[in-house]
């Protein structure tokens, strides 16, 4: 299952898609089968799916690092951008496949995967080969939900709302008791000989409400990995304050309209991805919608050899030896750079680039509030 | 195996004045001095064109991020009696330094841990060390691979990991450990080489109020989970008889409420006698780091005049976008300067520590800032060249917006993240003297690799298309080039055999040995 209790990434919106209602455990179901078949998901692959993944994602690690995993669409999104982060390459285009690729291929109900979706990925690693032991426990939400209710009975009052412990008790989610456990194998023995401080009697718990809460207690671990959480809030700022850096100091009006390219932006992107989208147009939007699916922005490049017409076209590739583009016509061309060989490449989005240097971080948020409001 | 063994305590007198061993590369930086630069000169400017391939060696046969298809050799090869010793997570490999050929590989069965990648191995006597991600000391014997024990050196429940490669001093075999995913301290260890028992554990963060750096936390509970992971080989001075350990970012990574203050002794440049782990001194790189830019960047030694004097210097190109220059005898601040622009501090402290600007700290609402978390530069080795007088690193400028994910009073782990991102790459050589840019040389896809320089007036790259660089180390023009097919992903290093100087790289699974 892929919420996670307090963090759920299964949004209510994905749920009314099939609203079934039954009981609990059917209407979860029903909402992750939600997300796959939802507009934002795509049942098969696109083509060119699977190969943009081999070569994008194994450039840097082995394909079973990745297809042990099993994740949401936002989840993956969440660690392709960590991975380009982390200097994956490829275009644009390609990290759209590759998102549409391990979210149908890798979701949370697919077959095969170790762990589930709420063993710690971390990373985008698998099981075996992510942060942490190997045998970490798998955790099942079922169970952990029940121990959510022992949790509440009987440790919460010193352990406080996420086992983070307080004035009176220890901090459970730092404590090795808890990191060296699978199952209760080590809180079991350890509530049983009763608390070291003695202040307070041991819990008289069966030993499935203590492996009950053991998945609790490391769920709550897990909850503090980098990846298992979200953007809060970010619509902080001032919308008219927005609209005249829109108009004003940001000349964003020189190229976009809120009538035009923009119209209803706010009803097509929610907040982290619009924010993403104009602070970085051509890396991958970090929101719920929207992600990875940002339009490519081809860079037009202009080749003048020493003799002979000038060629023009999208650049494919350029470093320090070498040019390569697609023509008007559709032709592959590459050249070997030498100084007699002029070469002038226009990226369009160079006026986003050079914002970065300008914008205040309060300009940011006023843009993400006033384009927010373009419903 | 006692003339090897004298051969690397030789290595290590000469490294003061000098420079690695011409016809060996012994320990991760080729000397202890971690100034990647060779006295070799049979490569050089002015017949570097006609530098070809030698042989290929693919490090296949192993499965996931150890290795095989996808696999990454992150690893510095030591090159000893004409063989090289590299690793990948979960594996080691001797590989003959002439041919490429083969002559042993040595797998781990792992319990887990992060396979992030693997630094390479240490050297003693007729004995290998490496590191293992599920939290082992291996030693293998050098001439037939085969285990002679191993050793737990971390607890992989609480998340830490081996990716270090081991510092060989004396009878030290010196460890590091990695993981920055739950709140747990970091340590650096040393170990005795017969046995692997352990000799001595310094914590880098303080383990009761009251120690040394405990003032600059909020409570024990916050400094003893407070990170500051040992991720990269030390360096060495034998005359003062300190090793310089770079520090990890603390922990909680991005939510820092709960850990108000400079947060000591993370992301820091500590000065530690090997002999007995007592500290000398700290300079810290980044006082309360939210961003994850650990300083887990090589401190390089060498000596220079400053001012008309003579000084033993230590130099780092912070993961923070700044470039420090210290004393090494007493860790006191003598240049402080930006390599690449940043927009997070508020300039530096008296001591040359910057001051990070709260503004600047990772928001609810993000804040946008400059370096982004993989850093102004990384783990990959930079490299100083005593005949240009230069610091040679690769440099990226990069933004990213800092999100708190977590706003609660006590956040843990990492309780945030960056995201997004829009960056450039490139060589900037620096004059160490002034922290001034010499020059820059950007690349124009991407790249960030480790770097070596050689007396032949070289300074080897990697750029983001594949292109294993020879650049002038003078401007930064490129002289020479040779497409890997993957990007470069270790640093290079050089030597000499039988009168024939070989330059040895990893780009992926797959290591390149160029000769003339």
């Amino acid at each position: 299952m892929i919420h996670r209790n307090g963090y759920n990434s299964v949004t209510p919106a994905d749920c009314k898609l099939v609203s079934l209602g039954g009981n609990l455990g059917i209407r979860k179901s029903v909402c992750v089968a939600a997300l796959l078949v939802s507009p934002a998901a795509i049942a098969q692959p696109p083509a060119g799916a699977r190969e943009a993944f081999q070569k994008v994602c194994a450039a840097c690690h082995a394909i079973e690092t990745v297809t042990s995993q099993r994740r949401t669409r936002a989840q993956w999104q969440e660690n392709i951008n960590s991975m380009i982060e982390r200097g994956a390459k490829g275009t644009q285009e390609e990290f759209a496949l590759v998102l549409d690729y391990l979210s149908t291929e890798y979701g949370p109900m697919s077959p095969g995967g170790r762990g589930a979706p709420a063993a710690p990925g971390g990373r985008g690693r698998g099981a075996a080969f992510s942060p942490g032991p190997a045998d970490k426990q798998v955790i099942d939400e079922e169970a952990a939900n029940r121990g959510r209710k022992v949790y509440a009975a009987e440790c919460i009052t010193c352990h406080g709302t996420h086992a983070r412990g307080g004035d009176r008790g220890a901090d459970l989610v730092r404590s090795e008791i808890v990191l060296h456990d699978r199952y209760g194998s080590t809180i079991g023995p350890f509530l049983k000989k009763g608390h070291p401080t003695q202040t307070t009697p041991a819990a008289q718990l069966t030993d499935a409400q203590i492996q009950d809460l053991s998945h609790t207690l490391h769920q709550e671990v897990y909850n503090t990995l980098r990846a298992a959480l979200q953007i809060q809030n970010l619509l902080t700022g001032d919308p008219a304050a927005g609209a005249a850096y829109f108009d004003g100091a940001g000349k964003c009006s020189t190229c976009h309209s809120t009538t035009g390219d923009l119209a209803h932006i706010g009803a097509r992107l929610d907040p982290p991805a619009i924010q993403q989208r104009f602070l970085f147009p051509g890396g991958r939007g970090g929101g719920r919608r929207g992600g990875g699916g940002a339009p490519s922005t081809p860079v037009m490049v202009t080749v003048r050899p020493a003799s002979g017409e000038p060629i023009t076209g999208t650049l494919l590739h350029l470093d320090d030896f070498s040019v390569a583009l697609r023509d008007s016509a559709g032709e592959y061309r590459s050249f070997k750079r030498t100084s007699a060989l002029k070469i002038v490449a226009n990226d369009p989005l160079q006026a986003h680039h050079d914002l970065l240097d300008q914008y205040t971080d309060k300009n940011i948020h006023d843009i993400v509030a006033y384009l927010e409001t373009l419903k | 195996m006692k003339a090897l063994a004298a051969l690397l305590l030789a290595g290590a007198a000469l490294i003061a004045q000098s420079a690695p061993p011409v016809n060996s590369w012994p320990t991760y930086n080729g000397d202890y001095s971690g100034r990647r630069h060779s006295p070799l000169a049979k490569i050089n400017q002015s017949n570097i064109r006609s530098l070809g391939l030698a042989w290929v060696y693919r490090a296949n046969g192993a499965l996931g991020g150890g290795g095989g298809f996808g696999g990454r050799i992150s690893a510095t090869p030591l090159q000893v009696n004409g063989v090289l010793y590299f690793t990948m997570p979960d594996h080691a490999w001797a590989v003959d330094a002439r041919t490429g050929r083969e002559v042993w590989h040595y797998q781990w069965t792992s319990h887990g841990g992060d396979h992030i990648g693997n630094r390479g191995v240490g050297i003693y006597g007729n004995w290998l060390y490496f590191e293992t991600p599920d939290c082992n000391l291996v030693s293998l014997n050098l001439k037939d691979g085969l285990e002679r024990w191993h050793k737990p050196i971390c607890d992989l429940d609480q998340y830490y990991f081996g990716s270090m490669a081991p510092l060989v001093i004396r009878n030290h075999i010196i460890t590091g450990v990695s993981g920055d995913d739950l709140d747990r301290p970091g340590y650096i260890e040393s170990h005795d080489p017969e046995t692997g028992d352990l000799q001595w554990r310094w914590y880098t963060v303080p383990q009761k109020m009251g120690d040394p750096g405990s003032e600059s936390w909020p409570s024990e509970e916050a400094m003893k989970h407070g990170g500051g992971m040992t991720w990269l080989t030390p360096t060495y001075d034998p005359d003062l008889n300190l090793i310089y350990v770079p520090t990890g970012n603390p922990q909680p990574v991005i939510a820092g409420k709960a850990r108000p203050g400079a947060n000591l002794f993370t992301a820091s440049i500590v000065a530690l006698n090997p002999d007995s782990g007592k500290m000398q001194w700290y300079f810290q790189s980044s006082p309360h780091d939210t961003h994850d830019w650990d300083a887990t960047q090589t401190p390089v030694l060498f000596d220079a005049e400053i001012a008309g004097q003579k000084r033993k210097l230590v130099a780092q190109a912070s993961r923070n976008g700044y470039f420090f220059v210290l004393d090494r005898a007493t860790g006191k601040n003598i240049v402080s300067a930006e390599y690449v622009k940043t927009n997070w501090s508020k300039g530096v402290d008296s001591k040359g520590s910057p001051i990070p600007n709260p503004a600047k700290e990772p928001q609810l609402d993000g804040a946008l800032v400059s370096p982004n978390q993989g850093g102004g530069t990384n783990w990959p080795p930079p490299t100083y060249n005593p005949d240009t007088g230069l610091f040679y690193v690769s440099a990226s400028r990069a933004f990213s917006v800092y999100y708190i994910y977590d706003p609660s009073d006590k956040p843990e782990g990492w309780g945030g993240n960056d995201r997004g991102g829009w960056g450039e790459s490139m060589i900037q050589a620096i004059d160490p003297k002034t922290g001034k840019v010499k020059w820059t040389h950007k690349w124009l896809d991407g790249g960030r690799s480790g770097l070596l320089s050689t007396a032949g007036k070289l300074l080897f790259a990697g750029d983001g298309s594949g292109n294993f660089v020879a650049l002038d180390p003078a401007s930064g023009n490129p002289l020479w080039h040779a497409n890997l097919g993957n990007s470069v992903t270790n640093g290079p290093i050089t030597y000499e055999l039988d009168g024939t100087q070989y330059l040895v790289v990893a780009a992926g699974d797959t290591l390149f040995g160029f000769a003339m």
